[in-house]
């Protein structure tokens, strides 16, 4: 097992530079100047050109991009351009807000995702079941800055039970875990439905009903245990994502995250911090993944002895 | 991994804990879309909240009317300029005194004006300095220092200029201009600015707290030199979207809704019976503009900039997409600036301007791209479509091109962009600042007029240095004829009222002179 994880992350390497050459590419390629954009409508020729000689922005592409790997490979990720401030330090403190909203928004979709699911599998074709697929399709289909603004006019304006945006205590993530949870929670629901439904016809669901078992036993017990496996996948996935930045939940409901940062990277063209943001992107994808197929490996014991076999 | 992951969470809790803006006795809350990045003047060329209400400037642009400003002292108690206006001697006021309690010297003056210009800072708003004697060298690096400024004694700095610059006083009043502590900047280095601990002025109030994305927490200075503000604190919020800052605002949590970031909210606020009366609208000493670039064809011909110019129907737009509230301008200087006079009316002539197109060589209609950025506001996509509309019935086949502001503003640079709509706002009380930045030489190419009028380059020179003040408006009003009749090099818009609704128990909020979202909010005070 532990062999298994260190292949895993030896392997993810070559993808973290990957990507950041990738990157590095096609951020060349796309026209765009980090010193006219700050300067904007103040835009100054003589300006411009000087702080781009200054910032080593003229240099070649090559150069410019062994240096990133070289300071990155000596934990520096480098300065922002925009913010002039060190990157790691920036992600780092933007990081603790968008833990918070993703671990309370990934709680709310377990919480309401896996049990409606379960409920709607076992009363299949109920109106429990339309119900809550009916709910689950809502938080699926509802683009979130429209339910963000939604629940921000019902509960905020008008019912003035919680405030509107801005991150100063509990009361704040409310919405915002709930808007970001219910899309997932849609995703969630449905798939626990399909799954389980899936595992309900296999024939041993009907040697434990014929040992004569209670139903929620057959179903906690035999049932939900194998249908969990393809759910366990996309909530990991999921926990990444929204650990990667939730871009506009965070804008709408002014919460000072990842992906506002990422977001600001990108339309300032600020290069260092747009590397810095995406290689913490992808190391949390891919630790997502591994999580996952840790978490496999505990449902299933088939994967656990293909995993032994691997090695 | 495990234990950096709690204490992450950890820190992520202690910070909610501590700041809460709630409402506060005495404190004010505004809001702005975008982070300023930094308090530091020298860095930024586009936030000034911080530097306005943190530092002080030589000089002061006070608001004296709606629009109107006069230059009062502020650090500099009074000055003196040379018969020949080069030299520029400050007598500094005594005992005033920084947020870390050091007092002010002439060496703090000349230490700030050296670091905008110090290469290493890598200052973006070293433009302003230009014309201080050894600016220059001291920016290309063959100089330790720059050699126009000099403490004369404790509280006496002279400013020496490379040659005569009618703008400079007023300049000096810009939120660049602001004064730093040399002992405290130096120590701060490339972090001044950046958190409260490495931010130091003499201004109104301290920074005590500053959340990237999120707020700046500001407190009054106690020891203010024209004493202390009515406020205790200030809360200034980061909120990026319109619709929230709008809910934000009616359900009282924040002070001021600043109307140019909703402007489709504005009959809805001047139609509300709740809201109406907290309404506090100033002029904008700016101006909304069509650019044209000559490098682009059909606009390399004068008539086609000519029909351009009568297709527009400049009323309408200011009616349907403003609501009214504003005024046409149709020069290159808005109302409310020094020297200003109402230019020669552009009329709407949409017959004219087709019969211009064909004298042209275009009987049947020339196709043009109008330029938008994606990240703009909406407003700038809505003038457009109504543009587009408009000079269709000149001939124009106008298409749309929208690209992202990282596109636009690197094609704009090499003079590249397609035509495009933008405003430009005051940073000085000087005409300076609206010729030159648009029509000289170099403003010419990197905002893509290509308007190559040699005349109009050695005339916009003369200006600058012309000390006679009834000669050089004269001058800025034939140089406007030129510009917008002759040479038709671009489109004067209007200029628009600035509105803001207030919270009923905001007092004293008045719009700054030039209409500015920035501003000081020294003289505001809350019930």
């Amino acid at each position: 097992m532990l062999i298994f994880v260190i292949r895993r992350l030896a392997v993810s390497i070559p993808v973290l530079i990957g990507i950041t050459a990738i990157l590095f590419v096609m951020l060349n390629v796309v026209p765009g100047d980090p010193v006219a954009l700050m300067m904007k409508e103040h835009a100054s020729a003589d300006v411009i050109e000087r702080l781009r000689a200054q910032m080593h922005l003229d240099d070649p592409l090559i150069t410019r991009y062994l240096r990133f790997l070289w300071d990155a490979l000596h934990g520096d990720l480098g300065m922002s351009i925009k913010l002039n401030r060190s990157v790691t330090s920036l992600i780092l403190t933007a990081f603790p807000a968008t833990l918070l909203l993703a671990g309370c928004a990934a709680a709310v979709s377990w919480i309401v995702g896996i049990p409606a699911g379960i409920l709607s599998a076992v009363r299949r074709d109920s109106l429990l079941d339309n119900f809550f697929m009916g709910f689950s399709l809502l938080g699926v289909s509802m683009p979130i800055f429209w339910s963000a603004l939604l629940m921000q006019y019902i509960f905020a304006l008008k019912l003035k039970w919680l405030p509107v945006s801005g991150f100063y205590g509990w009361k704040y993530l409310i919405l915002p875990a709930v808007v970001l949870g219910w899309s997932s929670a849609g995703v969630i629901a449905r798939l626990t439905r399909s799954s389980l439904l899936e595992v309900m016809r296999h024939d041993y669901i009907r040697t434990a009903r014929a040992k004569g078992l209670r139903e929620v036993r057959v179903i906690s017990r035999h049932a939900l245990k194998n249908a969990l496996i393809p759910v366990v996948t996309i909530m990991a996935i999921q926990v990444a994502t929204l650990l990667s930045g939730a871009v506009i939940t965070e804008a709408i409901f002014g919460i000072p995250g990842v992906g506002r940062i990422s977001v600001n990277a990108i339309q300032s063209r600020d290069m260092p911090l747009l590397q810095g943001s995406v290689l913490f992107a992808t190391a949390l994808v891919i630790l997502g993944n591994l999580i996952a197929d840790i978490l496999y490996s505990v449902l299933d014991p088939r994967i656990r002895s293909e995993m032994k076999r691997d090695v | 991994m495990k234990n950096k992951m709690k204490l992450l969470l950890a820190t992520g809790l202690v910070g909610l804990a501590l700041v809460s803006p709630v409402l506060a006795e005495n404190m004010l809350r505004v809001s702005y879309t975008e982070d300023p990045k930094t308090a530091d003047a020298q860095m930024t060329s586009d936030a000034y909240t911080l530097p306005l209400n943190i530092f002080d400037r030589l000089v002061e642009a006070e608001t004296t009317g709606p629009g109107e400003s006069a230059l009062v002292p502020g650090l500099a108690e009074k000055w003196e300029i040379s018969g020949d206006g080069l030299t520029y001697t400050f007598h500094l006021r005594q005992g005033v005194k920084f947020h870390d309690g050091a007092e002010l010297t002439a060496d703090d003056v000349v230490y700030t004006i050296d670091r905008m210009l110090n290469p290493a800072t890598k200052a973006l708003g070293s433009d302003i300095f230009t014309f201080v004697a050894g600016s220059q060298d001291r920016l290309d690096g063959k100089a330790d220092s720059v050699s126009g400024v000099k403490a004369l004694d404790k509280y006496t700095v002279q400013i020496q200029l490379s040659q005569p610059y009618a703008a400079f006083l007023a300049l000096l009043a810009s939120p660049q201009a602001s004064i730093y502590n040399r002992a405290f900047t130096e120590a701060a280095g490339d972090k001044f600015g950046l958190t409260p601990e490495t931010t130091n002025g003499t201004g109104p109030f301290i920074l005590r707290d500053y959340t990237l994305n999120d707020s700046q927490m500001l407190e009054a200075n106690d020891n203010y030199f024209r004493g202390r503000p009515k406020l205790d604190r200030l809360l200034v919020r980061v909120v990026s979207d319109s619709e929230t800052l709008r809910m934000l605002f009616e359900s009282d949590e924040i002070d001021v809704f600043d109307l140019d970031y909703a402007p489709t909210q504005t009959p809805y606020f001047y139609g509300n019976d709740q809201w109406k009366s907290q309404i506090r609208a100033g002029a904008r000493v700016g101006l909304y503009y069509y650019n044209i670039n000559q490098k682009r064809k059909p606009f390399d011909d004068v008539r086609v900039r000519r029909a351009f110019q009568m297709a527009i129907d400049r009323q309408a737009i200011l009616d349907k997409n403003f609501y009214g509230k504003g005024k046409l301008e149709d020069g290159v200087m808005p109302r409310g600036l020094v020297c200003y006079s109402p230019a020669a009316p552009i009329e709407h002539n949409p017959a004219k301007a087709k019969q211009l197109l064909a004298e042209a060589g275009y009987p049947d209609g020339v196709e043009i791209n109008l330029q938008q950025v994606s990240s703009w506001s909406s407003k700038w996509a809505d003038m457009n479509q109504i543009i587009q509309a408009q000079v269709a019935e000149a001939g124009f086949k106008a298409n749309i091109v929208t690209t992202d502001e990282a596109a636009y503003l690197a094609a704009r640079k090499a003079g590249e962009t397609d035509a495009y709509t933008q405003v430009w706002s005051a940073d000085f009380n000087d005409p300076d600042n609206f010729f030159y930045t648009f029509f000289s030489q170099s403003g010419s190419k990197v905002r893509a007029y290509n308007n190559d009028d040699a005349q109009v380059f050695a005339d916009l020179d003369k200006a600058r240095g012309m000390t006679d003040q009834a000669a050089r408006c004269k001058l800025y009003q034939e140089l406007t004829t030129r510009i917008v009749e002759k040479d038709a090099a671009w489109v004067p818009l209007f200029s628009l009222d600035h509105s803001f609704v207030v919270q009923k128990r905001v007092k004293n909020f008045v719009v700054p002179w030039n209409g500015w979202s920035d501003m000081s909010y020294y003289k505001v005070e809350v019930e």
